[in-house]
This record gives structure tokens, sequence and C-alpha cells, in this order.
């Protein structure tokens, strides 16, 4: 044969070749079992990959139907922890399929499992994400089952809309260039303070639903549970209004000075730290005080509850943990040099930022430092825990990720030109806001930035869940509202 | 002349090929099969020497295996954190393992089919990520031109299943 092909002109063996080379091509996926082919696809991380190789023909197409490949790449993807989280929620075991949204149903996209730490999981956030309404409501309409593949469509379209695209609405809150003191995003409701002493409502979309007019001076603190809002400020009352029709249930008196921090436990129970040293624990069905928790020694900044337990950090640069139900203080967490701005609990570790420029942990149960983190050159006025993870925000203009299984920080992001004003991060981003004016996507697991969401002049505030952003920032002399929707058009499904 | 013949060298077994062909081995290097090593075991003290019948495997093909496991015989065995380590990397495949898969396509899935039956998963991830790279970066067309696939779709099946697609198209 070799002596053949010799005697061949260029032209034979060129014929030869292409009479030849296809003779030796095979496709993999008719000469191998399944099992083998599925194998091959599993090291395939590129859903572009996936799906040219899905237009090859009708053999290629039922093997890339298979939904193992799609969980795979879940998985690699990291939507699969999502995916764990969702299927534990569904009943049967056998049922391992991801519950993906209804689109065309809007408000119920925050139920989705992993958007927001539930109740259940020791993930604490900084402010309260009203994580305790989000899953009693998620509870009441289970999503339908689909496919991992339609499930890893729609988790890819979304996360290639927070890379570059979206869908954003700007609203104009008010035209007199007034501080916005805290956003909420609830499974209704986008929520505005302000400190002209007026709250706003609007649906999730961004459209004015309605104000809520009564206290007299500068609302400091608010927190949502279902159509419930508790709000306080200057005036130093303590509100209690129903959303849906813009009510006032009650007027609560007791603080003799500017309320300034304020959670709620559960439906009935809300807890308010005051300038006046005090906590105040409320009854807000019944519209009486419960209890007043003494011991700070100055303006109490914030709190935080998990269970029975509440956590407070306060200017007299400790911070305390008291019993609810007991009404006194288990510990007081002393360390700090100067003022705690910010506090995180996840039931068994305290997280605190102080003016000193450090962040602490401390543990829980027994009130022991566990460790010191430094690193920001300002005052630490941000923080979120989440599992193992730790985020804080400075003045310094840097947002720090720290691990606390090691006790050591993890990235630091340059995110801003001046103060962070307001930050939040889940399994996949950190979103930032800052006095600079800008809206900053980060990818948590490598620090790199993923993209300027906002311009404006300065950012009051920034909120987000998984296809969904809300910012409040300041354009000239009014407060502008920013929706942004990350969610795939209705008909890609 | 196959009863008549000498016992094989200490140390080593002898491997018989579906084609009847014998191939001797040390037994350390014949272990990298999951599938020999167990069989190994289970004949005990008795091991060495033995001929073993690798019946879905042809002589070419088992000499290619032997090669790959000559030379990978001082690997640490794998482990289950392997395993996910390995998925995340994906089609990162050692130099040597590069060359020693440029073979035609034939030869490629023989060498995955008998890895995937010689239970030897390192050789077969190998296989498995070389497949998987010639897959990589390809329109459907190149696909069907690299393994030589004919387009069994109508041209109606075709766009929709390409509209399907579409989205990943888009980024």
């Amino acid at each position: 044969l070799a002596d053949l092909l010799n005697m061949c002109t260029t032209q034979q063996l060129s014929f030869v070749h292409q009479f030849v080379s296809p003779l030796l091509k095979k496709d993999p996926f008719t000469t191998l079992p399944d099992e083998l082919c599925l194998r091959i696809l599993s090291f395939i991380d590129d859903p572009q990959v996936l799906a040219r190789a899905s237009q090859v023909s009708r053999r290629w197409k039922d093997l890339l139907s298979d939904d193992m490949t799609w969980k795979h790449l879940c998985d690699k993807h990291d939507y699969g922890r999502r995916l764990s989280e969702a299927s534990s929620a569904l009943p049967p075991p056998a049922l391992i399929r991801p519950p993906v949204l209804p689109l065309s149903n809007p408000e119920y996209n925050h139920s989705f499992p992993g958007t927001i730490p539930g109740p259940s999981t020791l993930n604490a956030m900084s402010r309260s994400f009203d994580r305790v309404a989000e899953s009693s409501s998620a509870g009441a309409v289970r999503p339908p089952i689909r496919s991992y593949k339609s499930h890893f469509k729609q988790r890819y379209l979304v996360e290639s809309a927070w890379r570059t695209g979206g869908r954003n609405t700007t609203r104009t809150i008010t035209q007199d260039g007034r501080v916005v003191t805290s956003l909420h995003l609830t499974p209704k409701y986008i929520v505005v303070a302000l400190d002209n002493a007026r709250i706003h409502i609007f649906d999730r979309e961004g459209n004015a639903l309605r104000t809520l007019q009564g206290h007299i001076m500068g609302v400091w603190a608010m927190v949502p549970w279902e159509d419930i809002l508790v709000s306080g400020g200057c005036d130093r009352d303590v509100r209690v209004w129903d959303m849906s029709t813009g009510k006032c249930l009650y007027t609560l008196r007791g603080h003799t000075s500017t309320v300034r921090c304020l959670k709620m436990s559960d439906a009935n129970t809300a807890i308010s730290g005051s300038r006046d040293t005090t906590l105040r624990v409320w009854d807000i069905r019944q519209g009486i005080c419960r209890n007043v928790l003494v011991g700070h020694q100055a303006s109490v900044r914030c709190l935080e509850i998990k269970g029975d337990i509440v956590v407070s950090g306060s200017y007299d640069a400790t911070a305390k943990i008291w019993s609810i139900s007991e009404g006194r203080c288990l510990h007081t967490l002393s360390g700090h040099f100067s003022q705690i701005y910010a506090i995180a609990f996840d039931g068994n570790r305290v997280v605190t930022g102080s003016l000193d420029t450090s962040v602490r942990v401390w543990d829980a149960h027994t009130g022991e430092a566990i460790a010191v983190l430094q690193g920001h050159t300002s005052l630490v006025g941000q923080l979120q825990l989440r599992g193992n993870t730790l985020v804080t925000g400075g003045s310094d203009g840097s947002v720090r990720v720290w691990s606390l299984e090691k006790m050591c920080p993890i990235h630091r992001l340059a995110a801003h030109d001046n103060s962070v004003t307001s930050l939040q991060f889940d399994d996949t981003r950190i979103v930032s806001g800052g006095s600079d004016g800008r809206v900053k996507v980060w990818d948590v697991k490598t620090g790199h930035l993923v993209r300027e969401l906002i311009t404006a002049e300065s950012v009051w505030r920034v909120v987000f869940e998984d296809e969904k952003c809300i910012a409040v920032a300041n354009r000239g002399s009014r407060v502008m509202m920013e929706v942004w929707s990350f969610s795939p058009p209705e008909d890609a499904f | 002349m196959v009863e008549t013949e000498a016992p094989p060298a200490a140390g080593h077994i002898r491997l018989q090929s579906n084609d009847n062909i014998k191939i001797d081995v040390e037994k350390a290097v014949a272990e990298r099969s999951l599938l020999i090593k167990n069989m190994l075991d289970d004949l005990g003290p008795n091991a060495e020497g033995q001929t073993i019948p690798i019946p879905n495997v042809t002589e070419p093909v088992l000499r290619k295996v032997i090669e790959w496991c000559e030379h990978h015989r001082n690997d640490p065995p794998a482990t289950n954190e392997d395993e996910s380590d390995n998925r995340k990397k994906t089609t990162d495949i050692d130099e040597w393992d590069q060359k020693f898969m440029q073979v035609d396509q034939e030869m490629l899935f023989e060498i995955i089919l008998a890895s995937n039956y010689l239970d030897i998963k390192a050789l077969l991830d190998v296989g498995c990520k070389t497949v998987a790279n010639m897959i990589k970066g390809k329109s459907p067309e190149e696909i069907r031109k690299t393994f030589n696939i004919t387009n069994d779709f109508t041209p109606e099946e075709e766009e929709q299943i390409r509209r399907e697609n579409e989205w990943a198209e888009d980024r």
C-alpha cells in the first residue's frame, strides 16, 4: 500500500486524503455507551458548547437533553447550591428537581429558595432583609418544578443580565434634597424612609402606592413585617403602620430621645434602640411596651435579633447580649475603643464594627472575644454575616471580605472614593453603594468588579435579591430611586 | 506454542487480549487497573505469574493502555476529593497525556472503552476530556465535520432547535 501511495501524484493523494479522512472519523456518541457520552459532556462547563452540541444530530440532541449534564453545569456554575437548598424544601426526596419561578408573576421571585437566607439557616444579615416574611410567604406558594436545563437557563440569563443587561426605571422621590435613612425590599413592597418625616411605599416595580405621614421629624429606623411597618425617629415615637392601607395603628411612646434602630423578633414583637441609651421591647399587636432594657451608657446605634436573643451596639463602645423574654443583659462585650456603629449576629457569633476602625468577633454564648479583624482605616459602618463569610464596609471607602473560619481577610475591594454607605452580599455577588455616587457589583468569590450599576452624586442605600436591585441616590437636589430587574424576558421559557 | 511458553518473570503478571495475544506486565503497573487489582487481590499470594484474560480489549489498545499505566505508575491513587477537583479544572490535560492521546478517533474511543472496562479512572478522564476538547469552540457544522456525523434533522427541526438554544449564544 505504501508503494502504491508513493507512486501517486499530489492530486491523487489529495483525493485519497479526502476519501480516507472521513473514514477515520467516528461519532463518539454512537460509538460509546450513554454513560460514557454523558461523562464526556460532564467535562464541558460552557453552556454555549452544550447548546451547540445539541444541534448536531438527533442522537446528540437526545444525549444533551439528559438532565444530569445540566445538573453538572448547575453545580459548576454554583447554581447548585441554590438547588440543594431548593430540593430540601421539597417534601419527597425523589423530586430532586429545581423549582423555578413562574416568570409571569414577578411577585414570587423573592420566594426562590436561596435568594435570601431563611430563618432556619444560620445566616444573619446586618440589616433586616425581611427574611422571615420572605420565607413565610414562600411556603404558601410552591413554585412549579422544572428541569435542570431550564433552571440552568434561567440562572444563566439572570447572571448575564447582572453582568451586562437588565432593565431599569428611575423615579424621583422628592425634589428637595433630603437624606434617605432606610430602604427595604419586601415580597410586596419597596419602602423608603427619609429625614423629612415621610415614609414612601412603592410596589416592587417602583410604582408609588402611598406615603405614611405622622412622624413629626426625621424617620431614622424602620422594619417591615408582611403588611406591618414599624418606624421610629427624632420625634421619639415608635409607630406601627399597616402598609396596605397606610393607616397608623399605634403610636408608642416611651423613648426620651431619637429612635436609632428597630428590628422585629416575631410578628408581635418589635425592639427599638434609642439615643436615650435604652432598648424597648414592644408588643405591637396590643400596642404596649413589654420591657425596657437598661444598661448602655450612651446611644444605642444598632441591634440584631435571633430567637430570644437581641444584641445591641452602642456609642458607649460596648455591645450587649440580652434575653428578650427575661429582659436582662446576659453579656457585655467590651474591647472596642470607641463607638460601635454596626452589628451582625447569627445566633452563635456577634460581629461588631466600630469607629476605632476594627471589627470584632465575639462568642454569643460566652460573651468572649474571638477575634479582632484589622484593616479598615476608618469607621466600619456596614457589615453583613452569612455562613462563615463576613463582608464589611467602611468610611475609608473599602469593602472587605473576611473568612470567619480562618479569621483572615479574603478580599480587599477599593470600592468607593468616599464612604461605603450601604452593602449587601449573597453567594454570588456583593453590591455596594457609596457617597461617591456609585453602585458597584462585585463577584464575591474572586473579588473582581463585575459592573458599575449606577452613577449618581451620592448613594444612600442599596438592596438586592436574585433578580432585582433597588438603589436610592441623590442627583442634584432630587432623591431618585432606581429599580433594576434582571429577570429574563417572559417569552424565554 | 501457547502451552509451552515460559511463565512471566518475577513480579509480573500476564494479560491476554481478546485476540489471544499475551502481554507480560509488572504487577504494580497492571494494578493501576482497579479491575485487575481486585482480581489479583482475590487470588491472594497466587497472583504472581497468573494469566488474566481481558476479553473486551484488543492487543493494540491493551498495549496503549499499558503504556499509559507505566508512565503513571507512581501517581498517587485517586481519591474522591480529586474527583471534584478534576471536575472543576475540566479540560486541563498534562502534556504527556496530550501527546499520548494524539491517536485516531477509533483508537481514542477504544481507549475510553478499555479504561472504563478496566476501571482506570484517571485514564478514562483523560480520554473523555480529550473528546470534550474536540467538541469545544465549534459550531454544530464543525462538530459534524470533526466526527463525520450526518445531520439528520429536517430544516424545520434544525431551525427550531437553533431557536431553542439561542439563549446560550447571547453573551
